[in-house]
């Protein structure tokens, strides 16, 4: 399609308020409409010109106003707090978002002797998309063959279980069963198999109606056999994301949490100096990873050449015993009509054994708004019937996240082709999890590829590949919980009981280095690579960072019983008063203040020895 | 592994009202019986209930719950109960062979040990219905509270929640919130029911909102949180009849925090990973009117078979399980001919939300109470029967049922005769004609 056709067809449209014009190699939207479907729509439409990229800076009126292209990240972090840590310093690198992405280029680059930051606005990593998704590693079967998507897909996929095992983070490959919904559908094997061979996908199999019986037995009688994707993996998105981080810590970048860029000074097409509320320093290159902020993050640098639309997913959290009623992961998509044949979600088998529902897929303007409704949890009602076992009643809680599209709908990986030294990694939309290791693997090279422009860089010698994760007693073997509970007795204390999750384990979430050493049964004969292991922790401060990382509070009572004793550990592990713990970062603070009598007197005065503890450790704090 | 075994009659999970209760019982009648508690402290919530109205019927006096809880924990020591403290039950197992119950638990003190018993009283009680389950949207800033979660900042650890709250659900720990941060100085918005009428007892009601002037808004209901980080809005709404939102009935209510009150939910995970079906008008196990809870030796009472009204009736029947599951680690241990039950199954007719016992043993002497509630109010008077087919076994006049207000029907089970079933009826028919 032409500009001139782009042109008319909006006319026709009857959107006067609409111009387009060629800006950067690629065309910019400008104007007003006057809803948000007219956005989108004329956002997709104006991919057909079949320019770099589209840049839809239309505004939109009426009730569901929204401009998202002059949005400001800083607008909604109006509490975080200035500081001038990081004025006049200098970095090799900074990356900006602590995402998966971010996350996972900063660990590829600690391989390097450069100093490299990374900055992200939150009180934590994987705060955002990366904390609210599936955790499915996708196999790569689903994305549109010749795209970014599926190449980063198949090879992120294989990365993972390797790169799992050095983090210390769980994975598995229930591998993931598309049921066929009619008998037809089966005829559509061929053409299904010639995809997935196109996109490289690490196998495939057609399964008979029988087999599918056979290997999930609750399944809905509606099915008609099914395309089973072995490949396709989980794992729990946001320890993953803690974890690349934490080895990323431990191998010597730098992570600054509640730190925002603000601004990025160019000068001969280079990017020279980052701003952030904690000060501003030089950089040889950026990498700007900051997910639905990405585009936003390119205007800064004077590199706008697309922009990002929002799309809400929503999921469903059934209860752990759920878990037992399926063992892979399972979708039974329209084949006949749609060709994005995952679109619409399924039932996901998360690593902890729950399993998901979703998600949905919903254009909404809002970046980081991860409000939920009614009718979009209805809307996955229907993936119930898939297993009859499920039902409604398992719920035990559901989430929003937002997915980072261009309106391309592909990833944008690689250098700027107008800005020297920034690589970009947007646009980062689902996959986005399953693909990291291997977008990381291809923006560090590229990163090098610029700083070996005017320095040497070699490898770190002191780089340490494994992680050791904080432990989590209940999946262990008894006789291992036993050695910890050795060591520390706050391993025997268990502080949530939906998720058995010790006192011991939040410590040692919280803890820069673990107080207890590993006991000798756990460590094992030395391995091959010397045995050598970081354990570096990354300053986690909220109830929400503590629930990522050990699960406390994300049980069927979330928290309503362990709330007051996890705040205690991290008051008492931080030194904080309890009036200073939040949920989320700054301006989440928990509670308001104190009662008007100190508790512990009052206990003290009703409660004699005749109850043992606790309130008397109340007692001797105040 | 070769961990500590321990061996015992009776293990009674875990030590609030009921379980203390029931662990007095079974020791009081020769049981080496052990209460495991997850908590440091025994007591359960009642160590948090600061306010007062506990144990008028079992004490004549109005105690504070700390109180009532102190009564019971101080006959511990001497009494030959073991108590164990911190203690978290990880795995219940049976074992068929030896006829036993074998128990995998984690203290600080102990490490990981095994208790093998003759007999089980899960006494677990309840957790609180959250604001995921009754389907509030929006955002999910800090600030939202169930009302158990705000009593325990309060009251144990001295943390003010927050400035302004809004209070939803009318249940009786909704209400005696609303109060308790009044006095701690917040601002109450107001009490919130989704429901015509309020949940919670009567004397609630007057003593927490109308003494303070704190007003109730009846068919009203959250719909959405508003707010980033913390909360700062919550939209209300009208509801219909059926409890749906009016649309076009909304209004955004300014608060800081929005405290929940909307139900409990009896905490049966041991008894389900035992594969216990539960009774889903109870979410509690089918018992007996002993408690007796459908496996040889095990028992259940007190919140985690049906939600009480009051910690009398609670503790009663944590007597009851305890001195039951005694009698069962002395006599029935070995005795019990496989595969023979001649308890009788007892239904809950139209009308009535659920009725506790669901089974009545015939042979056990002694008065049963039954306990039951109605599922809507009845005003003009009713009677509620018992019967087994045609015959009434019993009968019972009231003034007035309210589902809030959980009443009961006592008979003598040795009376029965040869039945087959029992049904609980409702007849509002025979109302007006005045009460018993
Ligand atoms: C419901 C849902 C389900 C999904 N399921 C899957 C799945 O099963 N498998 C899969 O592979 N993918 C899935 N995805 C996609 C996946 O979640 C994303 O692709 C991935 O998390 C993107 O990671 P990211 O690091 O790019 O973005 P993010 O995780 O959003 O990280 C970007 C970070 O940048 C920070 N930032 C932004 N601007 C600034 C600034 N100016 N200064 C400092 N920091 C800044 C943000 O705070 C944020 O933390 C799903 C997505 C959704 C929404």
């Amino acid at each position: 399609m032409t500009i001139e056709r782009f042109r008319k067809e909006v006319a026709d449209r009857g959107l006067s308020d609409v111009e387009a014009s060629e800006w950067r190699g690629s065309i910019r939207l400008e104007g007003q409409v006057a809803s948000w479907s007219d956005y989108v729509e004329l956002g997709r439409l104006a991919v057909k010109i079949g320019t770099r990229g589209v840049v839809n800076d239309l505004e939109v009126s009426g009730p569901e106003g929204c401009d998202l292209a002059h949005e400001d990240p800083l607008a909604a972090m109006g509490h975080l707090e200035e500081g001038g840590e990081l004025e006049g310093l200098s970095f090799d690198v900074a990356i900006v978002g602590g995402g998966v992405i971010g996350s996972a280029v900063a660990r590829e680059l600690s391989k390097w002797s450069i100093s490299t930051i990374l900055l992200e606005k939150e009180e934590d990593v994987a705060t955002h998309a990366s904390g609210r998704n599936d955790g499915m590693i996708h196999d790569g079967f689903a994305a549109k063959p010749g795209s970014l998507k599926a190449a980063y897909n198949v090879r992120g996929n294989r990365l993972w279980e390797p790169l799992a095992a050095d983090l210390g983070i769980e994975f598995a490959r229930p591998g993931s069963l598309i049921l066929f919904h009619a008998p037809a559908a089966k005829a559509l094997y061929p053409v299904l198999a010639s995809r997935a061979s196109e996109n490289g996908v690490d196998g495939w199999e057609l399964w008979s109606r029988s087999r599918v019986l056979a290997e999930e037995p609750k399944v809905t009688s509606d099915q008609h056999g099914g395309f089973f994707l072995p490949s396709a993996g989980c794992l729990s998105p946001y320890k993953a994301t803690v974890a690349l981080a934490e080895s990323a810590l431990a191998n010597g970048v730098r992570i600054s949490l509640d730190t925002i860029v603000t601004g990025l000074e160019t000068e001969d097409s280079r990017l020279r100096r980052v701003r952030t509320n904690r000060g501003s320093f030089a950089v040889k290159a950026l990498v700007n990873a900051a997910g639905i902020w990405a585009d936003v993050v390119a205007g800064m640098a004077n590199d706008r050449f697309f922009s990002l639309h929002p799309r809400r997913g929503v999921d469903m959290i059934l209860d752990r015993a759920s878990g037992a009623l399926q063992r892979h992961i399972m979708a039974m998509p329209s084949l006949l009509q749609g060709r994005e044949v995952t679109k619409g979600g399924g039932l996901v088998k998360t690593i902890e054994g729950n399993i998901l529902v979703g998600p949905t897929a919903r254009e909404a303007p809002g970046r980081e708004d991860y409000s939920t409704s009614q009718a979009e949890l209805r809307e996955l009602d229907r993936h119930f019937r898939l297993n009859r076992a499920l039902s409604p009643s398992m719920l035990i809680t559901y989430f929003a996240g937002v997915r980072a599209c261009t309106w391309e709908e592909d990833f944008i990986v690689g250098p700027s082709a107008s800005v020297l030294n920034l690589v970009h990694a947007a646009g980062i939309q689902s996959p986005g999890l399953a693909s990291a290791p291997a977008i990381a693997h291809d923006v560090a090279a590229s990163v090098l590829a610029i700083l070996e422009r005017t320095m040497k860089v070699s490898p770190n010698s002191r780089f340490v590949a494994k992680r050791r994760p904080v432990p989590e007693l209940a999946r262990l073997p008894l006789e291992e919980r036993a050695a910890w509970i050795g060591r520390d007795k706050a391993y025997a204390r268990i502080v949530c009981r939906c998720e058995e999750v010790s006192e011991g384990e939040i410590r040692a979430a919280l803890r820069p280095r673990p107080a207890a050493s590993l006991p000798p049964s756990v460590v094992g004969p030395a391995s091959p690579e010397g045995g050598a292991f970081t354990e570096a922790r990354l300053h986690a401060s909220s109830l929400d960072a503590v629930k990522r990382r050990t699960r406390a509070g994300m049980g069927r009572c979330h928290g309503g019983f362990c709330t007051p004793r996890v705040m205690e550990t991290i008051a008492e592990e931080l030194g904080l008063p309890l009036t200073a713990i939040t949920k989320k970062g700054p301006g989440s603070q928990l509670v308001a203040g104190e009662t008007k009598a100190p508790a512990a007197i009052h206990l003290a005065a009703i409660l004699p020895a005749a109850i043992p503890p606790s309130a008397e450790r109340a007692a001797e704090e105040e | 592994m070769a961990i500590d075994r321990i061996e015992a009659d009776v293990v009674v999970l875990v030590g609030g009202p009921a379980g203390l209760a029931a662990a007095l019982a079974a020791a009081g009648a020769g049981a080496r019986t052990i209460i495991l508690e997850r908590e440091e402290r025994l007591g359960g919530i009642l160590k948090q209930c600061v306010h007062d109205g506990f144990g008028l019927r079992r004490f004549g006096e109005a105690l504070t719950g700390t109180e009532y809880a102190l009564r019971f924990s101080a006959l511990i020591p001497g009494s030959g109960v073991e108590t164990m403290t911190g203690a978290f039950v990880h795995e219940v197992a049976r074992d068929e062979e030896r006829g036993i119950y074998r128990l995998v638990a984690i203290s600080a003190e102990r490490g990981i040990f095994a208790i093998e018993t003759a007999s089980i009283v899960v006494a677990t009680g309840c957790r609180e219905r959250s604001d995921r389950q009754i389907l509030i949207h929006g955002d999910r800033p800090a600030g939202v509270f169930t009302a158990g979660l705000a009593q325990r900042l309060v009251n144990v650890e001295g943390l003010l929640p927050g400035k302004k709250a809004l209070i939803l659900g009318s249940g009786d720990i909704g209400l005696i919130m609303a109060r308790r941060l009044l006095l701690e100085g917040m601002e109450i918005e107001g009490v919130y029911e989704v429901k015509a009428e309020a949940s919670g007892l009567a004397r609630n009601i007057a003593q927490c909102l109308v003494d303070f002037g704190i007003p109730l808004h009846l068919s009203t209901t959250v719909t959405e949180i508003h707010g980033g980080r913390r909360v700062e809005s919550v939209t209300i709404a009208k509801v219909d009849e059926r409890g749906s939102p009016i649309s076009g009935s909304e209004r955004r209510v300014a608060c800081d925090t929005l405290i929940l009150s909307v139900g409990l939910i009896p905490e049966n995970e041991i008894l389900q990973s035992l594969g216990l079906p539960l009774d889903p008008a109870t979410r509690g196990p089918r018992v007996d009117q002993s408690g007796w809870a459908g496996l040889p030796g095990l028992f259940a009472c007190g919140n985690a078979v049906h939600v009480n009204d009051l910690v009398d009736d609670v503790s009663d029947s944590g007597e009851i399980a305890g001195a039951a599951a005694a009698r069962f680690a002395r006599e029935e241990h070995h005795a019990l001919p496989a595969g023979h039950d001649a308890r009788v199954p007892l239904k809950a007719g139209p009308g009535l939300l659920y009725a506790v016992p669901q089974l009545i043993d015939p042979r056990q002497k002694g008065k049963v109470d039954i306990h039951f509630r109605t599922n809507a109010t009845i005003r003009e008077g009713a009677r509620v029967l018992l019967k087994s087919g045609d015959r009434v076994v019993a009968e019972r006049r009231f003034i007035a049922l309210r589902p809030p207000e959980a009443e009961s029907l006592s008979f003598d089970p040795t009376l029965l005769g040869e039945v087959q079933a029992l049904v609980l009826e409702l007849d509002r028919q025979a109302g007006a004609g005045g009460a018993a």
